[in-house]
């Protein structure tokens, strides 16, 4: 029995019309869309005839009650803390991660779908298939940690306590914020580029980037408030966007991970625990206390990350080489963005106390670089990364005291 | 070594007052105490897994040091490392009594909320007056990942009348 248009297509006639971002989808992507599910019609139909024809037989398959090749039966058993990854990864059948994604479609870890394989389509953007170009030890720890140390920008900062500071500190306050607002945008764009190219065989790592995308949407979203809320943004920083563009067109996930995780988020980690020093209102304090934990944990995975791919390569050496070259451009377009004076004149004003006393400012601001420099280079030794000797950035703060 | 259970004081009115000396042991078996019994404020806040060392470094006969092991939302145990269990903490808070007793008594005057130059962070970024030291940076920077867990367990110590060693 064959089904008429009207029931397989819809009483549209095609199930083909869809909208891109809600809006009507230009002509040309539409007739891309199109073609590419015509091309495969009849993988798809024939499935969609198959079950529909059992259908109106009355008829059940329940074949999906086999449990032959399934796991079936190995119940996980929640830890303390309730049921985790690391819990459900340790039943055999579902903990096994590839080094090698070879399912390029939706189709769950440990599920039966190897007797599928031919029917299911290929997903073409799933394009990250090794497991060393992701993996890092501390990620399912670091996913549910995550989860748990969640906060609302809306409700767990004391917006009611905030009053309006003098003049120059105020300013510095809202030019610090519009600063990290633009800075914080590509930290979660990062993992988003990359997150939808990563098949499902490798489920921890895209559940703890989703972490980090939310976690960096509410870093923009409280700078951003804490801006408009004591006066209003002020000024973008065009030195900071080379920066931010290097980090989003990394060439492969490990080298944007160690670019932006390790190295750029290590400096802003040095910046919020500066912002949650210099604070002039316990809600500025809140702010910055609560985002420094977020970034430390974005930090903590990008240098384990690293290590991981590290350990993993048949040849080490040209590994380190490739990083190395990678970081020689990377450390310097870093530094466009961290000699900024939208971004280092604020920090400098806070930290002295007022405009007036900005010198005093930059003294603390030398003593915050060497500490940062000295940090990120531990961070690339413990990852297995002597970048010492090769380090492009300044191990003394760029700028002098005017005479 | 002791584990750190909640004990049958409440907080808030009517509650037995808690004394203690600092630094000492049972000071920050009180902290524990206090934290354990507040779970569903440190919940919020997520978990908090790690062993952080504080240490006392200029009273005599020598400095003080106390091993706080922190578990999901609370404090699991608290205990004077033996010789070769430093290895043991995660990272080490240190700083000279005059510092810690002026953090403490920041707390306590402000009801749990220390003035903006007595946070931990305040105290240990630049490395003085308090630093924080750790051998391996993945391990250390748990201070940074749960700094408002850490800040909430000091903020505590406006519950505890303290007593200072001169």
């Amino acid at each position: 029995m064959a089904y008429s248009n009207e029931v397989l297509h819809g009483a549209g006639g095609s199930p083909m019309v869809a909208t891109l971002s809600g809006r009507e989808p230009q002509e040309e992507a539409l007739a891309r869309y199109e073609a590419e599910f015509r091309q495969h019609y009849t993988q798809w139909m024939e499935i969609l005839q198959r079950n529909a024809e059992r259908l109106a037989r009355g008829q059940f398959s329940l074949h999906w009650m086999d449990t032959s090749g399934a796991q079936w039966g190995r119940r996980a058993k929640p830890s303390s803390r309730g049921l985790t990854y690391a819990d459900i990864n340790r039943v055999p059948g579902y903990g096994d991660v590839p080094e090698l994604a070879s399912w390029l479609n939706f189709a769950p870890r440990g599920s039966v779908r190897e007797p599928y394989r031919d029917e299911m389509p290929i997903v073409d953007d799933y394009t990250v298939l090794e497991r060393d170009e992701l993996w890092a030890e501390n990620v399912l720890s670091l996913y549910e940690e995550a989860k748990a140390r969640q906060w609302n920008a809306t409700r767990d900062i004391p917006w009611d306590e905030l009053t309006p500071l003098p003049e120059d500190l105020e300013k510095a306050t809202c030019q610090l914020c519009t600063a990290l607002t633009e800075v914080e945008f590509v930290a979660g764009d990062f993992p988003s580029k990359w997150m939808y190219r990563i098949p499902q065989d490798f489920l921890e790592v895209k559940s703890f980037l989703s972490t980090q995308i939310m976690d960096e949407a509410r870093h923009q979203e409280v700078f951003r408030k804490r801006a408009i809320a004591g006066g209003g943004l002020l000024h973008a920083s065009p030195g900071a966007e080379w920066a931010l563009k290097a980090i989003l067109c990394a060439p492969t996930h490990t080298m944007g991970t160690f670019l932006l995780n390790l190295l750029a988020e290590g400096l802003v980690l040095s910046v919020f625990r500066s912002g949650e020093m210099i604070a002039k209102t316990h809600v500025d304090k809140e702010i910055f206390r609560r985002c420094l934990q977020d970034e430390a944990r974005h930090v903590s995975y990008g240098v384990l990350e690293f290590q991981w791919w590290l350990d993993h390569q048949p040849d080490r050496e040209r590994a380190l080489e490739t990083l190395h070259r990678f970081a020689d451009v990377g450390e310097q377009v870093i530094l466009s963005a961290f000699t900024e004076p939208t971004l280092v004149e604020p920090i400098a004003i806070l930290l002295g106390g007022g405009l007036a006393k900005i010198d005093a400012g930059m003294e603390g601001m030398m003593r915050v670089w060497s500490m940062f420099i000295d940090e990120y280079l531990q961070r690339c030794e413990r990852a297995g990364f002597d970048r010492r000797s090769r380090c492009i950035l300044p191990a003394e703060a760029p700028w002098r005291m005017a005479a | 070594m002791s584990s750190v259970e909640a004990h049958p004081e409440t907080v808030g009115q009517g509650e037995l007052r808690r004394t203690a000396r600092f630094p000492s042991v049972r000071w920050f078996e009180l902290l524990g105490d206090l934290m354990n019994r507040q779970r569903s404020r440190f919940e919020h806040l997520g978990y908090v897994d790690c062993v952080a060392e504080f240490c006392v470094t200029d009273v005599v006969p020598e400095p003080f040091v106390v091993q706080v092991v922190f578990e999901e939302f609370g404090v699991a145990e608290v205990r004077k490392p033996m010789a070769g269990e430093r290895e043991r903490a995660d990272f080490r808070v240190e700083g000279r009594l005059v510092t810690w007793r002026e953090m403490i008594e920041s707390i306590v005057r402000n009801g749990g909320r220390p003035d903006l130059s007595q946070t931990l962070n305040y105290l240990t970024h630049m490395g003085t007056p308090m630093r924080v030291i750790g051998s391996d940076p993945i391990r250390r920077d748990l201070y940074f990942r749960y700094a408002q867990s850490l800040q909430e367990f000091f903020n505590n110590a406006a519950s505890i009348d303290t007593q200072f060693e001169e």
